[in-house]
């Protein structure tokens, strides 16, 4: 094993116990000795972000664990975002999130824009209590490949209908897959608001979604 | 031989069967909406239905159920909550509880918008305008009523929750993101604050004891441990920072007053339920069964004989979405899960929210008591399958959660 290795390892591990400053460190070691950012990132944030999710989806990890691995996320990003926009590197997609109006929970929906991001896509966060035509305006303005619409309690969850109406009366639902979520909204929810997709945790949103949109990697 | 409520509640919580299965309504958390509390009025026709506006719980605008609709529905308690204070209105969609924390209207209920801990340290805990555990507006008008209950009633009486319990509230005042990483990444200021709050609700509960402890069988309060699809936090975490203050807790409210104690929290907590027990819990609430793994056959196979099940009448996804065919139904199952051998108070798991249709009340409280008259036989109703024991697969199942250690790291090919 040579020093990069043990370097991505140490990264990996860092992002999994969630300790942003060993990870910022480790992220700086990293690009003293060479490696590019596309590798730090795609090599060992990604790769231990991806087995938090894991282990949040077996059982062993929960939300507190999945935050802080995601705050130390944060921490490597905000070093790699600017160097890898100098080379051209490019998002594996784009998404807008919003918790739908009349509810103003948001810490599922920050975990999911959280392990999003870490998956590699883009995310615009238009907030808590988002009237249906902010999210249209947001999809034109962003072009996004996907929204997400998040809900708490079953007396909000009723808002995705009017909120995709709304994205197919602008003439926008053709270009955008709608995601929908929350505690309460099921599969079967999902299928009678005619959203594209559901997933139960933020986890396996990164997954429905690439699988929703053709994304292999 | 038909017993009172007090007796029938004594025999049940003794694990032993009763005429029938005791009924509860009126909790901060298990109680009704006010638009559906005023649908069924309107469905019922009946314009003395009071106490429409007479709201409970300004956070989720639920009603202090009229005495007609509690008698009308057999129900056998009766809900002695605190008063709040200190309650400010910042605008017209926003209120300032007594903790500082700041609450935004949504459609029909509040959520938190600000948290007056967000950006605290330690040291600024010692600093913190706390609220008074002392105030006394906080009990004014209880102890009366209590004794009123005790001396005139037969209801088992029964002291609500101060709103919130330690966990709840650390999440609240700190804000959930951050209380939640501070769990596990600045412990030393999650466990200040929690050992803080824990010192200010046994403040709380000796004042609230003072006043109704003599006269009633039942306490209650609120702390949210469990998610729909898993527990909020590890099992672990939960064990080491959050079980023994709770258990101080109910080792203090016990040492108060003689009182079965009822734990509630939402979600599914089956890895905990064993550590629920050694808290000092009796009775549990509310049994959300469309959360993950919260199979009432599974539980009462496990715990059978030592713990209470109180609520388990799904508000999420039953209660809104079923005929009341379904609801009769859902109901039926829950008593023959739970009910048989005593152990079991039937009831809404929340609120009854404003998207549940009116026959679907009448059919829960209808069902409740006709299918809850002991010998429980619901033969009849149930299908053979929701009347066959859980096999040893389910029950495994559910009681053990195996950690998996993390994969090595992998190169992209």
């Amino acid at each position: 094993m040579n020093d990069h290795d043990e370097l991505l390892d140490a990264l990996y591990n860092h992002i999994i116990d969630g300790e942003r400053e060993p990870v910022v460190k480790a992220t700086k070691e990293a690009l003293e000795l060479g490696i590019e950012p596309h590798s730090i990132l795609f090599d060992a944030l990604i790769p231990g972000l991806e087995e938090v999710g894991r282990l949040f989806e077996e059982g062993t990890f929960f939300v507190p664990e999945m935050l802080v691995a995601a705050k130390a996320m944060t921490g490597a990003m905000e070093i790699l975002r600017p160097l890898m926009a100098e080379t051209g590197a490019k998002p594996i997609g784009t998404f807008v999130m919003g918790t739908v109006k009349g509810d103003i929970h948001d810490v599922g929906k920050n975990l999911c824009n959280i392990m999003l991001e870490g998956a590699g896509f883009k995310v615009i966060d238009i907030g808590v209590n988002v009237p249906e035509d902010q999210f249209v305006e947001a999809i034109r303005e962003h072009k996004p490949d996907a929204v997400g619409l998040s809900a708490f309690l079953t007396t909000t969850m009723p808002m995705f209908i009017p909120t995709i109406e709304a994205i197919q009366k602008a003439g926008l639902r053709e270009s955008v897959k709608i995601f929908v979520g929350g505690a309460p909204v099921t599969q079967e929810y999902c299928d009678k608001v005619g959203a594209d997709g559901y997933a139960p945790n933020a986890s396996a949103l990164v997954r429905e979604l690439k699988t929703v949109l053709g994304i292999t990697s | 031989m038909t017993m009172t409520p007090r007796e029938r509640f004594q025999r049940i919580t003794q694990f032993q069967e009763a005429d029938r299965v005791p009924i509860d309504t009126g909790s901060h958390v298990a109680s009704l909406h006010r638009i559906s509390y005023r649908n069924l009025r309107d469905y019922l026709g009946d314009s003395d239905l009071k106490n429409a506006d007479v709201i409970l719980d300004r956070m989720v605008q639920n009603v202090i159920p009229d005495e007609k609709f509690l008698q009308r529905y057999h129900v056998d308690f009766r809900w002695i909550a605190p008063n709040w204070i200190n309650v400010v209105d910042v605008d017209s969609d926003k209120y300032r509880d007594m903790w500082g924390i700041t609450w935004q209207h949504m459609i029909d209920a509040y959520g938190v918008f600000e948290s007056p801990l967000a950006g605290a340290t330690l040291e600024d805990l010692d600093r913190f305008n706390w609220p008074d555990p002392e105030h006394p507006d906080l009990w004014k008008g209880l102890g009366e009523r209590a004794k009123y209950l005790y001396e005139n009633t037969d209801y088992v009486l029964v002291g609500d929750s101060i709103k919130g319990g330690l966990l709840t509230k650390a999440l609240q005042i700190r804000g959930y993101e951050q209380m939640f990483a501070d769990l596990v990444g600045n412990v030393a200021f999650a466990e200040a604050l929690l050992d803080k709050l824990l010192d200010l609700y046994k403040a709380f509960w000796t004042g609230f004891l003072k006043t109704v402890g003599r006269y009633v069988q039942m306490v209650y309060f609120t702390d949210d441990i469990g998610g729909q699809q898993s527990m909020m936090i590890s099992p672990d975490l939960f064990r080491t920072l959050v079980k023994p203050r709770i258990k101080a807790l109910i080792d203090h409210i016990k040492s108060q007053a003689d009182v079965k104690f009822m734990y509630h929290t939402d979600g599914t907590v089956t890895p905990v339920i064993e550590d629920i027990i050694e808290m000092g819990v009796d009775i549990l609430n509310p049994i959300q069964t469309s959360a993950l793994g919260m199979d009432t056959a599974v539980l009462k196979e496990l715990y059978r004989g030592r713990l209470v099940f109180h609520g388990a009448i799904d508000v999420q996804q039953m209660l809104p979405f079923s005929t009341p065919e379904q609801v009769r139904y859902d109901v039926a199952k829950r008593i023959y899960d739970l009910g048989r051998g005593g152990g079991y108070i039937a009831a809404p798991c929340h609120n009854i929210g404003a998207d549940v249709p009116p026959q679907n009340i009448e059919a829960l409280y209808a069902a409740a008591y006709e299918y809850g008259q002991y010998p429980i036989q619901l033969d009849h109703v149930l299908s053979e399958e929701d009347r066959r024991p859980p096999t040893q697969a389910e029950i495994a199942a559910q009681s053990t959660v195996e950690k998996q250690e993390r994969r090595p790291r992998r190169s992209r090919a």
